[in-house]
């Protein structure tokens, strides 16, 4: 038998798992025992029973580019990912400060906007931003909260830094996995499980409900929750199955709803109910016909009038994408200093802003150098990755930066931490990122629930699910 | 609950129940047209063209000779998805149903539903067809049923198990009535009724309930009139009256849409008519009008529970 452990190889890069001198770490010790113990025909045995069980389940999200919308796996690595007590804390503070100073910035911008009056940030970056939503300009969400479930992308750079590479503010999707994952995983490795006693993660859901209760229209004393869904052909609609199931709340199309004197209501067997708070999992732009995409057929007509009454809350609230716009991101530092007045918790990735003349000369003779985003997309679609890019994309990509700069932005490629993955037949380092689910009711919520992806691909650092990415069951630690 | 969730239930449970009876229905009549003794030529090809009618299958079946008849029967009734009433296609329909209402079901249930899915789909129907279809069909047979009991002890039994009881039961009194529909009336041999018996999963339960009656007429008022038989048009009547009383909380005996009156007026006709007058008018007649009657509650369902142009 050959362990596991003795095919691992060291890499340039900061491993999760071991010191440069190839020593687990302290935290990684009792895996190491597992994996120093285990072949791979062993773990295949495991793998297997865990990938039956994952397609019984459905744990399936759908595959846009294949016509036939295929369902597929998210490929489950079954080496968790282990995070120290002492490093959450600290995520955790950082995680806090960042939503709240977002939070702040969102009813600033669509209030009194004092950032923009006090020259923080160019107002025209947020006017010119696509998620800029003017609907909600002068309108006061419940409790002020706009910001109820964001999943922030953490990465770790070379020497280990934990950088926040992405706000994700709109709908988040990866929780599911996290709750799928661990029931899993709990079951294929009950020892290792037992030694490291994890914080659980199945009282998410009972958190989220909380969060959301508490955006319903004030003096609704019992509020009736559903959970808004494009439904079954939507990649994540698996997610969106799984949290209303948990959290006990009905699961509805934009068909079963429907507005009547500025009142929600749904269409049940025994005739309308009201409904109270709406936790849609689609984007803006299809919530109201009437007010957004005329020819959305997702979304309710009267939506918008019906939440601006105050007679129903919406979670997140419309128009909190401007926060989590790529081309805001640089600012994210700026905003933390402005609200809170503290210094930045965890840092940014080094951003160039391509509207900068100066800072987009540099970037448009370095295309080779740096990763670019276009500021209008996400998931990983839209950008390009000099180092392995050809000639063609680098000149097309100049091209645009040129001609439309605020839709782009450039950053150093920052070389991901890397994990112990099964690829194949061995045991091998792969890049990861890290993105905790934050909860937001009044107070920041973070709750022990992070879902890490991995770029399963050598050499890879797109760990995005649509791109081949995977995932892995992520142990946090206590005390 | 939402409309749309219990119209999903309803035919999900309605397929399932369909492709379960089907399964079964294969498997009998596979199993009585291989046995040398028991059939000739000329039984085995109406045998056969029964078949395709209680799958709801009709189509070019007249011109095909008793081999040709069961290869059909095979190929259209299990795997083909060009009828929306095959095994294959209930069991799409049912877990595309399903995916709709994922939410709103038991994990069991779902995984249940799935794995029935996943392993229909994997079959090649040309290895069943070599292998003999026998342990597929028992396999989507036990699996259906293990459905029915999942969905019994993993939903609470409120509306939304209401809904799923409704689509069982009247695909059941739908299915039985089409059996009984195709049975030739005018052939008292023991062999016919007793195959008539196990279509109906009741060749067992009729034994027992009349010590070894060899009296066709007892073998029919069993399968149309129990009392307490799963599968007999009266009792499946009688589970769907009551489920849709519960859903409305109305008197039994009383109404409060439409749904209720037509279930009501057919269970009352039931409760008290006599296997005498079912085989005066000829069983086939009865079952074909109750099939009528059946389809007739449907749509009252349809338009009192889930419809098109929402009330409000």
């Amino acid at each position: 038998m050959q362990p596991l452990l003795d095919q691992y190889a060291r890499v340039d890069f900061f491993d999760e798992f071991a010191d440069q001198l190839g020593v687990p770490r302290a935290h990684y010790a009792g895996l190491a025992q597992t994996l120093g113990s285990i072949d791979i025909a062993e773990f295949r045995h495991r793998v297997d029973l865990v990938n039956a069980v994952l397609l019984q389940r459905g744990v399936t999200f759908t595959v846009y580019s294949d016509s036939r919308g295929t369902e597929r796996i998210l490929p489950f690595d079954l080496i968790p990912r282990i995070v120290p007590a002492g490093e959450w804390s600290l995520l955790k503070r950082g995680l806090e400060q960042r939503v709240m100073a977002l939070n702040a910035f969102l009813g600033d911008i669509y209030g009194p906007q004092r950032i923009l009056h006090e020259g923080r940030i160019p107002a025209e970056m947020v006017f010119s931003s696509k998620f800029y939503n003017r609907e909600m300009i002068g309108f006061r969400v419940p409790r002020d909260v706009y910001i109820h479930v964001s999943g922030i992308d953490l990465i770790r750079g070379r020497d280990g830094t934990y950088y926040v590479l992405e706000d994700n503010l709109r709908t988040p999707s990866g929780i599911s996995y996290v709750l799928e994952n661990r029931d899993v995983l709990k079951r294929s490795f009950p020892r290792l499980f037992e030694h490291y006693q994890p914080l659980p993660v199945d009282d998410y859901p009972r958190r989220l409900l909380d969060a959301l209760r508490r955006s319903a229209p004030a003096g609704i004393s019992d509020p009736t929750v559903v959970l808004l869904t494009p439904g079954i052909y939507n990649s994540a609609y698996f997610e969106h199955t799984v949290l209303a199931r948990r959290m006990g709340v009905e699961l509805v199309e934009g068909s079963d709803l429907l507005v009547h004197d500025n009142i929600v209501y749904m269409k049940t067997t025994k005739g309308l109910q009201r409904v109270d708070v709406i936790y849609r999992r689609i984007d803006d732009d299809y919530l109201d016909p009437l007010v957004f995409k005329a020819d959305s057929t997702l979304g309710v007509a009267g939506l918008m009038n019906a939440y601006r009454a105050g007679s129903v809350g919406i979670a997140n609230a419309v128009g909190t994408g401007v926060a989590d716009d790529k081309a805001i991101y640089p600012f994210v530092p700026e905003i933390i200093r402005f609200y809170l007045g503290e210094e930045p918790i965890i840092p940014n990735v080094p951003t160039y802003d391509c509207t900068d003349d100066l800072q987009r000369r540099y970037v448009c003779s370095h295309l080779d150098e740096l990763v670019v985003k276009n500021t209008n997309q996400s998931g990983g679609y839209g950008m390009l990755m000099g180092p392995s890019s050809s000639t063609i994309e680098r000149a097309r990509f100049k091209e645009a930066i040129e001609a439309y700069p605020r839709d782009f932005i450039a950053q150093p490629i920052i070389p991901l931490s890397c994990h112990p993955t099964i690829v194949g037949e061995t045991l091998a380092p792969r890049h990861i990122d890290l993105r905790p689910f934050v909860l937001m009711n009044e107070e920041v919520d973070v709750p022990p629930t992070a879902f890490t992806r991995v770029a399963l691909t050598e050499g890879s650092l797109v760990v995005n699910s649509s791109q081949g990415g995977g995932s892995k069951d992520t142990w946090i630690l206590d005390d | 609950m939402l409309s749309r969730v219990a119209e999903s239930l309803y035919w999900m449970s309605r397929n399932v129940e369909r492709a379960e009876t089907l399964a079964r229905i294969l498997d009998v009549n596979y199993n009585r047209t291989v046995d040398r003794n028991a059939a000739g030529r000329e039984r085995a090809a109406r045998i056969w063209r029964s078949v395709f009618d209680i799958a709801g299958i009709s189509a070019d079946v007249e011109l095909l000779d008793g081999a040709s008849l069961a290869s059909a029967a095979f190929e259209r009734c299990t795997f083909s998805t060009e009828y929306r009433t095959s095994i294959v296609s209930c069991i799409r329909i049912a877990r595309g149903n399903a995916l709709s209402v994922r939410a709103e079901l038991s994990t069991e249930v779902w995984e249940c539903l799935n794995g029935l899915y996943l392993f229909v789909e994997a079959q090649s129907p040309r290895s069943v067809a070599r292998e003999g279809p026998s342990s597929f069909l028992r396999s989507v047979r036990d699996t259906a049923q293990a459905f029915g009991g999942i969905v019994d002890a993993t939903v609470s039994h409120d509306d939304e198990w209401n809904f799923l009881q409704i689509g069982r039961y009247l695909e059941r009194a739908a299915m039985t009535a089409r059996i009984l529909r195709n049975h030739a009336f005018s052939d008292d041999s023991a062999h016919e009724w007793q195959r008539l018996l196990e279509m109906c999963c009741a060749s067992e339960p009729f034994a027992k309930a009349q010590h070894l009656s060899s009296d066709p007429h007892e073998a029919l008022a069993f399968l149309f009139l129990h009392r307490s038989f799963p599968r007999s048009i009266r009792f499946c009547t009688h589970e769907v009256d009551r489920a849709l009383h519960r859903i409305s909380e109305t008197a039994m005996g009383a109404y409060s849409n439409e749904a209720e009156r037509v279930t009501g007026r057919l269970q009352a006709m039931l409760d008290f008519v006599q296997i005498g007058e079912i085989l005066d008018e000829g069983g086939d007649r009865f079952a074909a009008r109750f099939a009528e009657r059946a389809d007739a509650i449907g749509s009252a369902i349809q338009a009192s529970y889930f419809p098109r142009v929402p009330v409000g």
